[in-house]
């Protein structure tokens, strides 16, 4: 490893490390400890389908001290596993910590890991090779929660259940994963999100079948604290200070590089162009996901925050100001064209995480950009009760088939069409 | 991956890079070891200085594990758009790319754990 690339990852390790460590803080001096930890441990064994937002169920601190964990297991996963730091690992990292502000808890994101490690042993892989699934495939955490607390087991028989229902998730999911990239060729940023779903379909099914119904309760914090509202434009910030002081005057034209990459998977943007450029990036999707909130003021709770988290992720592994905003146009077109208000969760969970398709307008331009995001918004409003909830990556779903629906047309056209 | 799928992949992917340069002429060369390869494609089209040395850096990137083994699958399949060469450059050994008169050469090397560089033309300075 270069001196250069060493620097890159300890700097990315040491932003992940203090962003983890300032939210635990930051939830106690919110919530106070004791309030912090009773919130965490009630969470543990709550409903963790979409969409419960943990700072509605358990507090700020609560809900914070769950999502640093979250990340804290996968930071001690890729260390674990002996890979560097770098654009996906980063968007994984934000990604788990988002989505434990809205469904994932330490307790039921860890038996997938363990699945996603036996099924790499079965076909003699390391870890490693398949850690990108077993990450982003804790997107079922809320299976297991409810095979776990909602069947209505007794305690042993709950948490075996829970386990055993776990590691066949986490098993099975590296093979969908596989099947399902070919889909969409890698225009789809979330593709766990599609491989999630996928599995969902069939879980949620056999649950169904076998009689048991769980409730369709949707928890969504309508409040409006100024710490809540100014925790992503203050980490947005710090991001871009961090890159304009890696670039320094090259800051700029680094910005202006990753502008250029289509953004299609896998696009890590740190080694493609530049932590410094990633770093900003990531910081201006932040600023503006944040003023879009604002402006159609929707509350910022936990799974906005998740989302913008995940985006913010992103933006060192696919997502740019530059290839995202036709996604999110097309996806506020189809929410004023079918009535809805910008500001109900769908909608604004769909502008957010919709930016899973930038690489279809970074790669075709514009229009399919557009029409994707349209697309998108008339599909996830469907999605969600498809697989009861059970996949948190519901937009990656919803992005996933919109992917597959505009890829395979073109494709269609690009090879069918005479040249000879 | 049987090696047969894994070599007509990295074909697929690299022709595809040289194609989208439409040349009128594209040689492929294969040698097989035991337990490594080298891959040489000769074109005929024009390339400057900066997309050689763009290529030169997707292809010799370092070794990303997490990245090949999950997203190296579309290697040579999902070819709608452009060509990615960071995709075979997480699982090279080794790569050169240089002029030849009128176009370019690149030079790949693959192999397992107990691949043995001195069964192919690696460069000597260069020998993992």
């Amino acid at each position: 490893m270069t001196k250069q690339s060493k620097v890159k990852i300890d700097t990315l390790l040491m932003i992940l490390v203090l962003f983890l460590t300032a939210l635990i803080i930051s939830g106690f001096f919110v919530s106070g400890l004791g309030n912090s930890i009773k919130g965490f441990v009630k969470l543990q064994t709550h409903p963790a389908r979409l969409i419960n937002d943990y700072i509605e169920i358990a507090g700020i601190g609560g809900a914070l001290l769950n999502a640093a964990l979250v990340g804290f297991i996968g930071l001690i996963l890729i260390h674990i596993s002996g890979i560097s730091f770098s654009g996906p690992t980063y968007a994984a990292i934000l990604t788990m910590t988002g989505f434990g502000l809205f469904g994932k808890t330490p307790l039921n994101i860890i038996p997938i890991v363990l699945g996603v490690f036996i099924s790499a042993k079965l076909v003699n892989k390391n870890f490693k090779d398949y850690l990108i699934i077993a990450l982003f495939g804790t997107a079922l955490g809320p299976l297991v929660s409810t095979l776990a607390w909602e069947i209505g087991f007794p305690l042993v028989p709950a948490l075996i259940t829970g386990l055993a229902g776990g590691i066949i998730t986490g098993f099975f999911l590296p093979s969908i994963a596989f099947s399902m990239l070919h889909l969409h060729q890698g225009y789809n940023l979330y593709n766990m999100g599609l491989t999630c779903g996928f599995f969902g379909l069939f879980a949620s099914a056999l649950i169904k079948g076998l009689g048991h119904s769980y409730s369709t309760d949707i928890f969504w914090y309508s409040g409006a604290s100024p710490f809540l509202i100014m925790l992503i434009p203050v980490v947005s910030l710090f991001l871009i200070i961090m890159g304009l002081i890696e670039g320094g005057g090259k800051s700029f034209s680094n910005l202006k590089e990753i502008f250029t990459f289509p953004g299609r998977l896998p696009s890590d943007f740190v080694d493609l162009g530049s932590l410094s450029g990633a770093l900003i990036n990531s910081g201006l999707i932040g600023l503006f996901g944040s003023l879009y909130i604002y402006i159609i003021d929707a509350p910022f709770n936990g799974p906005v925050i998740g989302g913008l988290l995940t985006i913010m992720g992103f933006g060192a592994f696919g997502t740019h100001l530059k290839n995202s905003w036709p996604v999110v146009t097309g996806v506020v077109a189809a929410t004023m064209v079918t009535g809805n208000p910008l500001n109900s969760p769908g909608p604004v969970l769909a502008a957010i995480f919709s930016t899973t398709l930038s690489p279809l307008a970074g790669e075709f331009g514009i229009f399919p950009g557009i029409l994707a995001g349209f697309i998108h918004l008339l599909m996830v409003l469907q999605t969600g009760s498809w697989h009861g909830g059970m996949n948190l990556y519901n937009n990656g779903f919803a992005g996933g088939l919109t992917a597959a629906l505009i890829i395979s047309v073109i494709q269609w056209y690009r090879t069918n069409k005479e040249e000879f | 991956m049987k090696r047969r799928d894994f070599i007509l992949h990295l074909i697929g992917e690299i022709s595809s890079y040289i194609l989208e340069g439409d040349p009128s002429r594209m040689v492929i060369s294969l040698h097989q070891e035991k337990d490594g390869l080298h891959l040489c494609i000769i074109d005929d089209s024009e390339h400057s200085d900066k997309e050689i040395e763009k290529m030169n850096k997707a292809l010799n990137s370092r070794k990303r594990p997490e990245l090949a083994g999950y997203y190296g699958a579309m290697t040579g399949q999902d070819l709608l758009g452009s060509s990615r060469l960071n995709l075979l450059g997480w699982q090279l050994k080794h790569c050169d790319v240089n002029r030849t008169g009128s176009g370019i050469k690149i030079d790949l090397w693959l192999g397992g754990d107990s691949f043995d560089s001195r069964q192919f033309t690696i460069p000597d300075q260069e020998k993992t």
